[in-house]
C-alpha cells in the first residue's frame, strides 16, 4: 500500500532544508520523527507533494543547560528527553511528560520539535511546555522568532509556525531552587493519546497549572495557593482547571464535560506531584 | 518524482539501494529485500508488529521512510540467529514458554525484549510490561510473553 507520489528530500542543514520550503510552497511537508506524518501519509489523510527531512540536519539534536533555560534541539527524541540528566534536574515534568509518549519504539524515533510542531491536542508535552512558561523557537527566510508556548499554539493542529518556518528549539526555564513541578495524564491504556492531562509548576505560593488534551490548544491557569494544601486548596486548583477548560471539546474518547471535570482531575494531581517534588 | 539514493547496513550487510521516498522501511525490507520477518500490522505505528532494531534502538519500521534513513544500520529479526535450529536465546526462551501462538506479533516482541534487556538485565514484571506496551498480541493475554522474558533474562543473568 503506498502513498501518493511525492518528492523527498534529506537536507543537511538548515538553511538548505529552509531553502526547499521557500522554493516548493506550502504543499511541502517537514518530517522530523514522523511518528503522526508517516501514518497520516499511510492512510492517505495527508498526501504531500513534497517531503523535507530534517533527520539528517546537523545542529539540532542539541541539549544545552548552561544558561537559565534548557535549549533543547528541534530533533531531540522523547527517549533522550526522559534520561537525560540536564533535563530531569532542571525540567522534571518534561521528562515525566516525555516518558509516557506512545511507546517505547515511538520515544526512540519522535522529537519534542515534530511534537511542538504538530500540535496534537493530546500531546504530553503540551501542558508542560504552557506551565513552565517555555519558548518555541523557529526559523524561517525572515530569520528567527522566539514565541511564548503560551501564545504559539491556536487550536487543533494548529499553531503560529507558517508553512515555510521549521521548529528549531524548544526553550524551557530551569526551575528554580525550591520549586517543584509534575505532570499528570488520564488516558485508557498506557500508549493511549490522552483525553485530559496537566503539568503543574510550583513555586513558594505560586501554582501555575497547565491543561492539555482536553482542550483543542492547550491552557494555562494560575492561583495562590499554600505550601501544604489541604483538600480544600486542592479543590480551588480542580475549579481553576474546570474553569480554564470552558473550549473543552467533545470526540469518541470523552465529552466536553467529562473532559472537563477530569482536567480538574489530573490538575489535582500534577499540583500534588508538584508539591511533593519541590527541592 | 525520483528515487532516492540510500545507503544502509542490514544485518550486517551494506545494502545501496535506489528508494521510492513513498517505500516506508518495512516494505523495503519484506518487498525489496526479502526479509519477510518484519510483519505489517497496522501501518499506523499502532501495532508493533514490524519493529526492529534502527543504530541500535527498537523503531516501528511502517513509521519511517526507508529513504530518511541513509547510514544508518538496521536489525531485522532475520539478524538474531542463522535458522530455525539455533536459535537466539530470547527466540528459544518463547519457544520454551509457550511465548507465542500465531507467530504474528512475535518478531517485534523479541526485539522489543533484547532492547530491554540490553538495558535493563534484570527487568521487574512491570519493566517487562512497559517495555513491550508497543507490541500487540492479540492470542497470548501476555502472560506466557512476560514469562518467557523473564525466562530469558534469567538465562541470561
Amino acid at each position: 500500500m503506498l502513498a501518493a507520489g511525492f518528492e523527498f528530500h534529506t537536507p543537511a542543514d538548515l538553511s538548505e532544508a529552509l531553502r526547499l520550503l521557500a522554493d516548493k510552497g506550502p504543499e511541502a511537508k517537514v518530517l522530523a520523527g514522523g511518528m503522526s506524518m508517516v501514518p497520516a501519509v499511510n492512510l492517505g489523510l495527508l498526501r504531500p507533494t513534497c517531503v523535507v527531512s530534517l533527520n539528517h540536519v546537523s545542529g539540532l539534536d542539541s541539549i544545552d543547560d548552561s544558561g537559565d533555560e534548557l535549549r533543547i534541539g528541534a530533533l531531540v527524541r522523547h527517549a533522550r528527553i526522559v534520561s537525560d540528566p540536564a533535563i530531569r534536574q532542571h525540567a522534571p515534568a518534561l521528562a515525566a511528560a516525555a516518558s509516557v509518549i506512545g511507546d517505547v519504539q515511538v520515544r526512540n524515533r519522535g522529537t519534542i520539535g515534530g511534537s511542538v510542531a504538530h500540535a496534537d491536542p493530546a500531546a504530553d508535552y503540551l501542558p508542560v511546555l504552557v506551565a513552565f512558561g517555555a519558548t518555541i523557537v523557529v526559523q524561517g527566510p525572515q530569520g528567527t522568532r522566539e514565541l511564548p508556548a503560551r501564545e504559539f499554539f491556536l487550536g487543533v493542529m494548529l499553531t503560529q509556525l507558517t508553512a515555510d518556518e521549521i521548529v528549531t528549539e524548544v526553550r524551557v526555564p530551569k526551575l528554580p531552587p525550591g520549586a517543584g513541578s509534575g505532570y499528570a495524564r488520564l488516558a485508557r491504556v498506557e500508549g493511549a493519546f490522552a483525553i485530559a492531562n496537566a503539568a503543574a509548576f510550583v513555586d513558594g505560593s505560586r501554582c501555575v497549572i497547565g491543561i492539555g488534551a482536553a482542550v483543542p490548544a492547550p491552557v494555562v491557569t494560575e492561583l495562590a495557593l499554600g505550601s501544604q494544601p489541604d483538600d480544600a486548596g486542592l479543590e480551588r486548583v480542580a475549579e481553576a482547571a474546570r474553569a480554564a477548560c470552558e473550549d473543552a471539546y467533545d470526540d469518541l474518547s470523552g465529552s466536553a464535560g467529562y473532559r472537563r471535570a477530569m482536567a480538574g482531575v489530573y490538575a489535582r494531581r500534577a499540583v500534588s506531584l508538584a508539591i511533593e517534588a519541590r527541592g | 518524482m525520483s528515487a532516492v539514493k540510500t545507503s544502509i547496513t542490514v544485518n550486517g550487510t551494506q545494502r545501496d539501494l535506489d528508494i521510492d521516498p513513498r517505500l516506508t522501511l518495512v516494505y523495503l525490507l519484506r518487498e525489496n529485500l526479502g526479509l519477510t520477518g518484519t510483519h505489517v500490522g497496522c501501518t499506523t505505528g499502532n501495532c508493533g508488529a514490524c519493529t526492529v532494531l534502527l543504530d541500535g534502538k527498537t523503531v516501528k519500521s511502517c513509521s519511517i521512510f526507508a529513504a530518511d534513513v541513509d547510514g544508518s544500520e538496521l536489525v531485522t529479526i532475520e539478524g538474531l540467529s542463522t535458522g530455525a535450529r539455533e536459535l537466539h536465546p530470547i527466540q528459544q526462551a518463547f519457544v520454551d514458554h509457550q511465548g507465542l501462538q500465531c507467530g504474528f506479533c512475535t518478531p517485534g516482541m523479541v526485539l522489543s525484549a533484547l532492547a530491554l534487556l540490553e538495558k535493563n538485565p534484570t527487568p521487574s514484571e512491570d519493566d517487562i510490561r512497559h517495555a513491550i506496551s508497543g507490541n500487540l498480541c492479540r492470542c497470548t493475554g501476555y502472560q506466557f510473553i512476560v514469562e518467557s522474558i523473564q525466562a530469558a533474562a534469567a538465562a541470561r543473568a
